[in-house]
Formats: structure tokens, sequence, C-alpha cells
């Protein structure tokens, strides 16, 4: 079953997140800020990462250099409810930009766009 | 320079390989912190270019040895003003978006992607800093922007056969980069010129939005993490690349390039200075190579008894003393002496080598404050000197930084 690591500072969220994810088929694991989540990319190795930018601390925009910095290809879809971070470099390291927004619908939508590219991908190379 | 668009344009020099094939040259320094043509550095001639073409912004990105280049950059070249904006500053890795040193020339520029979000420079013209050759980068620019290019190659015209080892780009008639091929087998030669392909310089004038995002996807795949291989590829897969070819489109002092990056060409470039009509001229006042110079005596050169002093197709640079010495198609670096009755042929000596009585040198490079004692003969039977010292597959020894070689002969 495909795993999503779901990143964000907000146990709601997360809750809100883990069964619209599971009902839509996915394995989910958590994490509550960027040591978690790099922890979580580690032990659980997690095929794609949801990643909330504003967080306190080390926030989105630096845990997604941490992740890459671990696992390069490891795909990741930022999630924020600010549109303006897609204009900074570093979160084109990411493969899809959603802002939050109630319909968890199209955040749904990313994931699977992304882990169908990343898999032509791969068919591609082979 | 020609374009006027200065403030636009953003520097990123490559200084931060290791430069293993210049050994031992580069065994204490960085390689464009290799001495050159008796009183520059290798990086001179690419600095040059950007604060003579008024591309003064400019960072330096270093790794090995970067002592060597901090040190050159602030003696040599505090020429700029940081309150206009303008820069000459050298960034040794940060570690700040990836914890690993640089594993390739495109790599270098990715982990310091911070400097182009903080710069949001229109252009970013990426350049290396080990070639020797001059090029007003604004002509560069000027025929980027008219074509609306995401990236610009500035090429030369080298024979096919040379070409093997070089980048090698395929053209359509309006210079449209078609192919690219990194050290092909068979060369594609250029169209309307048979005899010669069309060869990457190093020197790069990207749009910054697809360098980016170039850098970007290398950095997520497995790669060369190369511009050569990698970026330009990459971008001339979904983007319009064009060549800029320097023999067609500059003016003759513009036409020589040469990469010093092994111990033979960087002794071949030296020799081409010496020609009696030099491929490249180091004297130009309209482009000088280096603004402040170590404020030596002149150099002088003098008889000794019945020993003559002369120099012929020779570069001798402040502070040299030559005393009844013979000095022919050599570079003599500051602070060189040689003594009675030696014989200098073919050959560099670096800052500070001290050459005895009576030796006999030829095809030679001494690196910086070598002491040969008198009789020392280097250069005449190969198979003694590949016991003493390193020798190129064309037969050119290198003496290391600091030798000093005992009379006997040994080490």
């Amino acid at each position: 079953m495909t795993r999503i690591l779901v990143v964000d500072d907000e146990a709601n969220q997360r809750l809100l997140y883990r069964e619209a994810f599971e009902r839509a088929g996915f394995d989910v694991v958590e994490a509550g800020d960027a040591r978690q989540a790099v922890d979580q990319v580690r032990l659980e190795l997690p095929d794609l990462v949801v990643l909330d930018i504003n967080m306190p601390g080390v926030d989105g925009l630096e845990t997604l250099t941490r992740i890459h910095d671990q696992r390069p290809a490891l795909p990741v879809v930022l999630n924020s409810a600010y549109g303006g971070y897609r204009e900074q470099f570093v979160s084109w390291l990411a493969d899809a930009y959603v802002t939050k927004s109630s319909n968890v619908g199209e955040l749904i939508g990313a994931v699977r766009d992304v882990l169908e590219r990343r898999a032509a991908q791969r068919r591609g190379t082979e | 320079m020609a374009g006027g668009h200065g403030d636009a344009t953003l520097v990123i020099l490559l200084a931060g390989g290791q430069g293993e094939r210049l050994y031992p040259l580069t065994k204490r320094r960085a390689k464009p912190a290799v001495p050159f043509g008796g009183t520059y550095r290798i990086i001179d001639f690419t600095l040059a270019n950007c604060i003579n073409s008024g591309l003064r912004r400019v960072y330096v990105l270093t790794q090995h040895k970067s002592l060597s280049l901090d040190r050159h950059l602030r003696a040599r070249w505090s020429v700029l003003s940081p309150g206009l904006g303008e820069f000459i500053q050298t960034v040794p890795p940060q570690l700040s978006l990836v914890s690993r040193w640089y594993e390739g020339n495109a790599d270098a520029v990715f982990q310091n992607l911070d400097i182009l979000e903080d710069e949001r420079p229109r252009e970013v013209l990426v350049v290396s800093g080990d070639h020797v050759y001059r090029l007003d980068y604004g002509r560069l620019i000027q025929f980027h922007r008219e074509r609306d290019a995401a990236l610009t190659v500035a090429c030369t015209e080298v024979p096919v056969a040379e070409a093997t080892r070089m980048g090698v780009v395929e053209v359509d008639a309006r210079a449209r980069v078609t192919a690219f091929h990194e050290k092909p087998a068979c060369p594609t030669p250029m169209p309307g010129r048979p005899s010669h392909a069309l060869a990457n310089m190093g020197v790069y004038l990207f749009d910054t939005e697809p360098l980016v995002r170039a850098l970007i996807a290398d950095a997520k795949s497995e790669s060369k993490h190369d511009f050569g291989f990698d970026i330009i590829p990459r971008i001339a897969a979904e983007r319009p690349v064009f060549a800029f070819d320097v023999i067609e489109r500059c003016p003759p002092r513009e036409r020589y390039w040469q990469d010093v990056g092994t111990l033979d060409s960087y002794f071949d470039a030296t020799m081409d200075l010496l020609q009696e009509e030099p491929a490249f001229e180091l004297f130009d006042a309209d482009w000088p190579a280096h603004r402040h110079a170590p404020a030596y005596p002149p150099a002088i050169m003098r008889n000794a008894g019945e020993h003559e002093a002369g120099a012929v197709n020779s570069i001798l640079a402040p502070g040299c003393i030559v005393s009844g010495a013979r000095i022919v198609r050599s570079v003599l670096s500051s602070r060189v002496r040689v003594e009675r009755g030696a014989r200098v042929e073919d050959s560099i000596l670096l800052p500070g080598v001290q050459v005895g009585a009576g030796c006999e040198l030829r095809r030679v490079i001494v690196d910086e404050n070598a002491v040969l004692p008198p009789g020392t003969r280097i250069g005449y039977d190969a198979e003694v000197d590949r016991r003493r010292f390193l020798v190129t597959a064309r037969g050119i020894a290198v003496v290391p930084d600091g030798t000093v070689l005992t009379p006997a002969g040994g080490r």
C-alpha cells in the first residue's frame, strides 16, 4: 500500500488528512514538526510526503531541504494556506504545491498525479 | 560592454574543482590560483573578462584549498565598490541546503540556490576559473537576448580530432542547438566546416528561471550533476538553446581559448604566450587582466664575467634577476633568480624559484620557491627525470613547490 507521510504542526489537520487519505486507500504516517518528519522519512520509508509550510520552529521549506538531503528523489507535495511561497525557488524542490482548503479531494488528486507522473518516469527509464 | 546591462546579469564563477590533473601545481592551491604567464593566476583572465565586460557582481564558488584563492582575490582584485552593489565574493560550501560537499559543478550552483533567490538576476553567467581566453561577455548577452534564448553556450571551433575530449554542440542554420554530446567518440562536424566541430567553452549564459528548474530537476535525479553532461541536454530538450560561436562572432583578439586543466594544456597555453605573433596577447591596455600587482623592482639581466645574459621569446616578471644565463622560450615569474652559465629553455619557473649556476632546464615546470643547486639538469634524460619527478605523457617534468634538490641531484 502506498504510504503517505503527513507533516503538519496541527493535530486536527493531521487527523483530517489521515481519515481522508485512508478512505482513499493510502497508508498514513504522521509528523508534527521538522525533526519528526526527517525521522519518519528514515524510519517509515514513505512513498510521498505531504508537507505543511507554516510551522513553528523549522518551517516547511527548510524541512523540504532536509528531506531532500536525505532522500533526493522522494516526492513531496507542499500544502499551505498561503500561495506566496511558490515564488521561492526552494519550493520548486517539491513536486506539487496545493493551497490548503476545505476540499481535501484536491490534495488527494495532486498526490495521485505526482505518484502517476513518477511511475510513468520510472517506466520511461526502464 | 556591448549590451550595457551588467546589473541584470549575475556571474557565478566555478572554482571548486580539485584540479587533480594539474597536480602537483594544485598540491597547496586551488586550480584557479595556479600562477600563469609570469604575474597572473589562471582565474585572472576570467575575472578580467567579467570586470572589463561591465559584469561587477561575481560570486566565486570555492571548495578545495580555497585559502589560496581568497588571498589572491583580496590582494589583487579589491577593485570594486561594494557601496555601488559591486563585488567579487568568494563562497565556500555553506552546507545549508544539503550536508555534503559538491558532487559536480551543477551541484555547486544548486547548493547555492539562495544566492539566486536573493539576487533574482535576469540572467546568470556561469563561467569557470580554469580557462585562458578573452571575451566581451556583452556580445554574448546581446546575442542571448536577441534570440530570447533560455541558455546560450559560448563555443569555439576546434579540429574534429581534438573535439573528442570536449563537449560538442550540433546546431541548425540559426545557431540553435539541436544536440549536445559530451566527449563524443565521433564528433559531428560543423555545418559548412567539415574539418572542425563546435566545442563548448564552459561559458554559459542562462535565464534564471530555466537554470533553477534544471538544477532542481537534476538534483532530484541520479546524474553526474555536471553542466555539460546533464544541465545543457536537459534544458535543450525543452527550451531554446543557442550556440555563440566566438570564431564567427568576435574580433580576432577574442578568438583564443585554452583549457588549462591539465599539465600539458597548461604548458601549451604558456607556450602560446611566447610566440613571435602570440595567439593570446597579455598586454592590452583596454583589457587589463589585473589591477594591483605587487611592487617588485624591474627584472634585471646582467652579464657575469664571461657569461653573457640573454633572453628571447620569454616573459620576465618584475623581481627577476638573470645573471649571465640564457633564457629561451620560457616564463620567469616574479622573484626568480637564474645564475651564471645556466640555460633555461621551453620552461616555466613559478615565483621565487632559484636556478643555480650551470643548470640546464628543458621542458620543465618548476613550482614556487624550489631551489635547484648548481649543475642540475632536468629535461635531458626522461628516465632520470622520472625517478625524481612527475613527468607528463608529453615529457614535461614538474618540480613541486618548495623542493630543495641536493647538489648530487637527489632530493
